[in-house]
């Protein structure tokens, strides 16, 4: 306090007073007076000096207090909710939504909150969600109900958005031609009347709180097949309720604090933000006995698809002997919902600024992620690359425990993958069975540091390389004749149906119907023999037991295998030289399994299974296993289709 | 009546001054107590026991750490120091009751603690039950560093240093993380701008003045003034490498914009090389330390360190630099047992010492040996065919730890010095024409060898 003495120069000059006031005393009577009036002067200046003092001390006080809280600040930078747009106090919101054929936007306040004129895109009904007491858009989404399905998705979406919530709908284009009853009974029950006579090429706008009042709706039918209805533009004000009202009273709880966090934000993901009875954030799964990756980095790789991301976080924090704190998050870009999910899961994320573009922005955000991880954790001897569109199968970490010390030892090993690409429902069968194969499937591996550092990461492909990380990563250069493990039923799922190689048709047609593990800690088989030599011995073996199928009969048809159970049977099919790959194209695509590119091949045989039965396809005479084929048996040829007839199919 | 009304005016006036007065001053009084009570009875406390504070606010520290499950060490000099003396007494009995408060209670304002980042989840419980036992806490955060190399990763920043206050006392946890080449690293403390720079006296801290990089040190358990708190096993050993434990980080931004300019040699022979280079000094870094010799990055590794934090792919060895007082005869053996057979040695102990290694497929590895002088630090060169010596000359530096293709290794900590003396002012300009006669820019022609001396001078194998 000491340091505050104002002005110094006051001092001498209170001393010098008295003084002569004693001296007026002793000299002069009427210096009594005087007296007075300086006593009276110098405690009025007292009085001055000690409100001066006051003053800075109260204003010192009060900056170190705000010192402590701007602190406070600086700590929980990391956590503080950036508002999406300006809310002011009001009470009321003012709303304004526009339906047209070619142009969408939703205004609250006076602020864009959805502007969409592309050409060819954005058709279909958009939603948005907003928080009641905040006005912060919490979702928005957009379903394409002109195609098949995605009123579906809508449907979902809309039960999973919380009673209280502001909805506002518009159509772009056309949003009816799919648009299902169920869809439109569902629009019915949020206070809408014109959805269920929505129809062809109709603009429509909505606003309506979930479970509440309706705020305003506006329709424009179309007046013929060929025109579009005239756009429509609604203008109404919702009232805000208070923000006790708007959140979930749980207990207060650490997860809570974080759940709270995470539904005040974001809306969408259905029962994690139920009041009642909120699905956990916590799985705490069985531990692993002598888990042997324990302590391997997870980096899951995630784009801009939050809603997968919190699917895959799931999983993965479900599965039997995960380390939560090995786990990282790495986001292409500077997404906020992406980086709420992990943190509602209490996982780190770190973003990435998007370089290049398409599949090379993948391929270098896939590097600098490998790069970060093994720079976090400079004692992993291996990583476990996710990425954000797979489910991961409960013993996922069981699996890799009991395998990757082969990754360690055999050097003719690339990686250990969770996929096989030929696990389809009607193809694997053995969950404790384990191949090598020549390809590198993704979607759920390991990599082994030395790999990465010594080979990959020196001569990455780069950003002016517009490369698929996935198909350098296969190609001879890098690969040099090294094997993958994978099992048979594979320990990942790929759910994504939006994605940059991805769509709904591709989707179904190649990743539905894959095999997905579901049975917890599943012991493997014969691990050692998968060892490069081991492996040649297991081989042989098997093909020695395996009985020759009838190469007359059509190997498409079901009829081709016998109907038994358990068996192992092999058939030979035309394979000229290494490459040669004709009659297995078509083979696969006759068995409904991957035939864009050859997949699960190990020196020319591939092993699936068919009615439950092990099945053997070597092909001859490119395989060094053609030596097992019975000299009366002709391998089979299938030929590949004209040009046209492909076009069409 | 003028008069006395004056008077009286002014008596009134002093009176309600007086009384103002008075008002404020209580006002005042009760307005500081209130807001720093707590402080002023504690100073009050501390006048007879302030020794005990430092061993109670200890105490209670270990006891929240422990509550926690955090397995913190203790790293202060100044105890470690007094606790080094008694080291083997300690040792000795490590349940035995102390008789009287030897080490926490010495005099000083803080106790410096070590803490993994790996062996623990940052708990916001912690903080909230360090509140609730009255600790005053401030978080040091600042960037990754282990992702500070990388282009555009949005460097997430990391907890560096914790700061708990209690009464007179202060307690520093200095926080470690593991980076690429088996090593501890801490950060440097710098302060935001919102901070409260009178939290205490940072100045006085002995971390965090510079980052440092240390061995993982093995720890023991041991009873302290009846406080139970684990050390390192040799405190003398951890005192004498915190003396030597600064860190320099790689010019990441730098090396960025050196490769806008020119940018990388992407090349399978670059690449080769680099993968050659780096395990060759690997190999060369497990051999010399394994001997205990002390050596850092000279010449053209260093430039590449220092310039664009990676080797120089066009340049065709490894240089390293060793202080001539660190030379040991096992040199050469140990090298030749590493598979690293000596390929020249030019001069000798006294005079312009050079020692060259044969590694794998044609890169060379190049010891040079610098002699220290008042003003000055050089090492020699050695033409063969003409036994021609030069001589280099660098300012005086000393020695910093850095980290390079993923070991932890010396470089001088005037680097830039360093390198202007021997690379000139343009060392930013890749060179790829280098003559080691005349090229430097601190090269001086020093003399030919005696012939007589050759046979000993000049050696090539």
């Amino acid at each position: 306090m000491d340091e505050w003495n104002p002005n110094p120069a006051v001092k001498p000059h209170k001393k010098r007073s008295w003084y002569l006031a004693w001296k007026y005393k002793l000299m002069n009577q009427r210096a009594l007076r005087k007296l007075c009036q300086t006593g009276a002067v110098l405690f009025l200046l007292v009085t001055v000096i000690v409100n001066i003092k006051l003053i800075l001390d109260t204003r010192r006080a009060a900056y170190e207090e705000e010192e402590e809280s701007a602190q406070d600040y600086d700590d929980e930078l990391l956590n503080v909710e950036v508002a999406r747009h300006p809310v002011s106090n009001k009470k009321v919101l003012d709303v304004e939504v526009y339906s047209s054929r070619s142009k969408v936007y939703v205004a609250v306040d006076e602020t864009t909150v959805l502007e969409d004129e592309a050409r060819e895109q954005g058709r279909g009904i958009h939603v948005i969600v907003l928080n009641q007491a905040t006005g912060h858009v919490m979702a928005k989404r957009v379903f394409d109900t002109y195609s098949p399905h995605e009123d579906e998705a809508m449907v979902l979406f809309l039960n999973m958005v919380a009673r209280g919530r502001i909805l506002i709908f518009t159509i772009k284009d056309e949003g009816s031609f799919h648009l299902k009853d169920t869809a439109k009974n569902v629009l019915k029950s949020l206070g809408s009347q014109v959805a269920p006579f929505l129809s062809w090429r109709d603009m429509w706008t909505f606003v309506g709180k979930k479970g509440g009042e309706v705020y305003g709706e506006k329709h424009a039918k179309s007046p013929a097949l060929s025109t579009w209805g005239d756009p429509v533009l609604l203008k109404t004000e919702v009232h805000l309720t208070s923000v006790e009202e708007a959140e979930c009273h749980w207990p207060d709880t650490e997860l809570n604090r974080r759940r709270k966090r995470f539904c005040s934000k974001v809306e969408g993901y259905g029962s994690v933000c139920s009041c009642r009875d909120p699905t956990p954030i916590e799985f705490n799964p069985d531990p692993l006995k002598d888990n042997k990756v324990f302590d391997v980095p997870v980096a899951v790789i995630a784009g801009n698809r939050p809603n997968y991301l919190y699917r895959m976080l799931r999983s993965l924090l479900s599965a039997q002997g995960v380390n939560p704190q090995m786990i990282t998050v790495f986001i292409d870009g500077y997404y906020e919902e992406p980086m709420d999910v992990v943190e509602l899961f209490g996982l780190s994320g770190i973003q990435h600024t998007p370089i290049s573009i398409k599949n090379a922005r993948v391929s270098q955000h896939y590097k600098a992620s490998l790069t970060a991880t093994f720079n976090l954790f400079p004692d992993a001897k291996f990583a476990v690359v996710l990425e954000e569109d797979l489910d991961i199968s409960v013993d996922f970490f069981s699996f890799l425990s009991q395998s990757i010390h082969l990754l360690e030892e055999d050097e003719s090993l690339y990686c250990i993958s969770a996929w096989n690409d030929q696990g389809y429902e009607h193809t694997a069968e053995d969950p404790s069975l384990l191949y090598r194969v020549e390809t590198m499937p993704g979607l759920g591996w390991v990599l082994r540091k030395s790999l990465y550092k010594d080979e990959l990461e020196p001569k990455w492909p780069t950003p002016e390389k517009l490369w698929d990380w996935d198909m350098w990563m296969r190609m001879p250069e890098q690969r040099k004749g090294r094997e993958c493990i994978i099992p048979d039923i594979s320990r990942s799922y790929h759910f994504g149906i939006v994605g940059l190689n991805m769509n709904g048709y591709f989707h179904e047609a190649y990743f539905k119907k894959h095999k997905f593990n579901t049975v917890p800690n599943v012991q493997l088989k014969n691990v050692e023999s998968l060892r490069k030599d081991a492996y040649e011995t297991e081989i042989h073996r098997l093909l020695g037991e395996a009985e020759v199928l009838d190469h007359s009969k059509n190997p498409c048809e079901d009829s081709f295998v016998p109907d038994t159970e358990g068996r192992v049977y092999v058939m030979f099919i035309r394979m000229e030289q290494e490459a040669d790959f004709t009659t297995w194209t078509q083979l696969a695509k006759c068995l409904h399994i991957w035939d864009l590119d050859v997949r699960g091949n190990h020196k020319g045989l591939w092993r699936l299974f068919r009615k439950k039965n092990h099945f053997l396809v070597v092909g001859v005479p490119a395989s060094p296993y053609s030596a097992k084929k019975p000299s009366s048996v002709t391998p089979i040829y299938m030929e590949p289709p004209a040009k046209e007839e492909g076009a069409v199919a | 009546m003028q008069k006395i009304n004056k008077n009286v005016v002014l008596a009134l006036l002093s009176l309600t001054s007086l009384v103002f007065l008075l008002f404020q001053l209580y006002y005042y009084k009760f307005y500081l107590s209130q807001k720093n009570g707590a402080v002023l009875s504690k100073v009050r406390g501390g006048q007879s026991g302030q020794d005990s504070t430092r061993w109670h606010v200890v105490k209670k520290f270990l006891g929240l750490i422990s509550s926690h499950n955090i397995p913190v060490y203790l790293i202060d000099p100044l105890i470690l120091g007094l606790v080094d003396k008694d080291i083997e007494q300690i040792r000795s009995s490590p349940n035995g009751p102390s008789p009287e408060c030897k080490y926490f209670c010495a005099p000083r304002d803080f106790t410096t603690f070590a803490l993994l980042d790996k062996t623990w989840k940052h708990e916001v419980s912690l903080f909230r039950t360090a509140e609730k036992m009255g600790f005053q806490w401030l978080k040091i955060i600042n960037k990754d560093p282990r992702l500070d190399g990388m282009d555009d990763l949005s460097g997430i920043e990391i907890p560096l240093h914790y700061i708990f206050k209690l009464a007179s006392h202060a307690i520093h946890l200095v926080i470690f993380y593991e980076r690429s080449g088996n090593y501890l690293w801490h950060g440097p403390l710098r302060l935001k701008q919102h901070t409260d720079r009178k939290f205490v006296p940072f100045r006085k801290l002995h971390f965090g003045r510079y980052p440092g990089a240390y061995e993982k040190p093995e720890l023991l358990l041991v009873s302290i003034d009846d406080l139970k708190v684990q050390i390192p096993k040799n405190p003398s050993s951890f005192l004498e490498e915190m003396s030597h434990s600064r860190f320099l980080e790689c010019r990441y931004r730098e090396a960025r914009a050196f490769f806008q300019l020119y940018p990388d040699d992407a090349s399978l022979d670059a690449v080769e090389f680099r993968k050659k280079a780096k395990s060759l000094l690997h190999l060369a870094a497990l051999t010399l330390n394994n001997l205990g010799v002390k050596f850092w990055l000279s010449s053209g590794t260093c430039l590449g360190w220092y310039r664009q934090c990676n080797v120089i792919p066009h340049s065709k060895d490894v240089d390293l630099g060793v202080f001539i007082e660190d030379y040991k005869a096992d040199i050469i053996p140990a090298f030749q047992k590493a598979g690293l057979p000596l390929k020249h040695k030019f001069g000798k102990v006294e005079d312009s010492l050079e020692l060259s290694f044969q590694g794998e497929d044609g890169v060379k590895l190049d010891i040079f040996f610098f002699y220290e002088e008042v003003d000055h630090i050089w090492n020699g060169g050695t033409q063969a065919k003409s036994g021609k010596k030069f001589k280099y000359l660098f300012p005086k530096f000393t020695l910093c730890w850095t980290e390079f293709v993923e070991l932890k290794v010396h470089v001088p900590c005037e680097t830039l010095q360093y390198v202007e003396a021997n690379y000139g002012p343009d060392w930013k300009v890749p060179v790829k024409t280098w003559d080691w006669k005349s090229s430097p820019s601190n090269v001086q022609y020093n003399g030919v060898w005696p012939v007589d001396e050759w046979d000993d001078v000049i050696q090539i194998y």
